[in-house]
């Protein structure tokens, strides 16, 4: 099957919800910065060594998320298309922090800010911080935009979530060196 | 948003060909298996497979597939041989290709068997829009009768004929586009081949921008 169709050769798009717009369009940049995070986390568990299976597995459900999160934003909120669009719930962003806590309690406590590297998954996930970072300024961006008043529940659970996951790729940063037994780099000025 | 798919047994009932080149294929419908108007499902016969939109309604009790037959395809002529009482799976179902109400007029425009997903919403219960369907002879313009009894305007439109009749567009979906239809916002639904999706969408951005483009590619 053909994978293109070329409606996008003149710049233009369509989204989930059928509007035509610019790929130069806020919600085009938002889902591509997240595309763009999707495709790191890729990477990141392509480096991590396959005993890492739980890793793993927890980045995959990642990754399904960050496809729902992309839909969401592709859909104008008043459209029907909403229908078939999923919500990031509570438990999802709970999924995460637990996440979090646990990794935080292996790990040696944190003395200062580190330098990003080490292992090559942690440096990936480092990666992923930064660009889940600019994922979510570009979102709130895009939330502002669409919703100058008050942001719906679900764009605020997504826009949650998305905070939550850099901190995660943090966290997670610093688990990857700490299990590699790839030594910290402390900043010194 | 990705649909949740299961593994379903069916089995042939029925072939009733449409056209030399096209036959509807009647299945057994699983228990249990629902769909919307529009979706589609992936067949597995062996060691192949293909998706092909639904054309029956999620109420009526078997499943009817539009097939046309494609000589050196990957599928269609092994499946065109398969007798009545073979089972074969299939996943789905699949897609998001379904009716959207709005207060827009709604164009479907399908070339070929793209007519499929519109016949299992007009089947279904939708009525009042505008079908174009491209095909090369009036042999092809399988589901005019379902069609015209539902449609506000239902243009075959035949690029292939040199036969002349106010019942036909001559000319493809697109010239029909291009200087027929009357200005305004719609809701486009295109199922067909590439080039038609392609030359339709940019016509939209050229003529009729702010109106809604949903796209199902067939090949």
């Amino acid at each position: 099957m053909k994978l293109y169709t070329g409606t996008g050769d003149r710049g233009k798009t369509s989204l989930f919800s059928g509007e035509r717009v610019l790929k130069s369009h806020l919600r085009i940049e938002a889902y591509g910065d997240l595309d763009e995070l999707n495709s790191i986390v890729g990477a990141l568990i392509a480096s991590l060594p396959v005993q890492y299976s739980q890793v793993i597995e927890e980045l995959q459900q990642v990754q399904s998320d960050l496809f729902t999160i992309s839909a969401l934003l592709a859909t104008s909120s008043d459209s029907p298309s909403m229908d078939a669009i999923e919500e990031i719930t509570p438990v999802q962003i709970e999924r995460l922090e637990s996440t979090i806590d646990r990794m935080q309690e292996e790990l040696p406590k944190l003395h200062g800010f580190i330098l990003p590297g080490g292992h090559i998954s942690a440096s990936w996930s480092h990666l992923a911080r930064t660009v889940c970072r600019r994922s979510e300024r570009r979102t709130v961006r895009l939330l502002e935009e669409i919703f100058p008043t008050r942001i719906p529940n679900s764009y605020q659970q997504a826009l949650t979530y998305v905070n939550r996951l850099s901190d995660y790729f943090f966290a997670l940063a610093r688990y990857c060196n700490y299990i590699t037994g790839v030594p910290e780099k402390l900043w010194k000025k | 948003m990705e649909s949740k798919t299961a593994k379903y047994t069916t089995t042939i009932l029925e072939r009733c060909w449409l056209s030399k080149i096209t036959y509807e294929l009647i299945l057994t419908k699983p228990p249990f298996f629902d769909f919307s108007p529009g979706q589609r499902i992936n067949l597995i016969y062996s060691s192949s497979q293909r998706e092909y939109s639904l054309a029956s309604s999620p109420s009526d009790s078997n499943l009817i597939l539009c097939i046309r037959l494609v000589a050196g395809g990957i599928f269609s002529p092994e499946l065109c041989n398969l007798p009545s009482n073979t089972r074969l799976q299939f996943t789905g179902p699949h897609g998001y290709f379904t009716f959207k109400p709005s207060s827009r007029p709604a164009i479907f425009v399908a070339t070929g068997t793209g007519v499929a997903p519109f016949c299992s919403m007009v089947r279904s219960g939708i009525a009042g829009y505008t079908l174009l369907h491209g095909v090369q002879t009036p042999e092809e313009l399988y589901y005019a009768d379902v069609f015209r009894s539902s449609a506000a305007r239902y243009v075959p439109c035949l690029s292939g004929s040199d036969r002349t009749s106010e019942e036909y567009f001559k000319g493809r979906v697109s010239d029909y586009l291009l200087n027929q239809l009357p200005p305004d916002l719609y809701d486009f639904y295109l199922c067909g081949r590439a080039e038609m999706i392609r030359d339709v969408t940019f016509l939209v951005d050229d003529i009729l921008p702010g109106s809604f483009i949903y796209t199902e590619l067939f090949y």
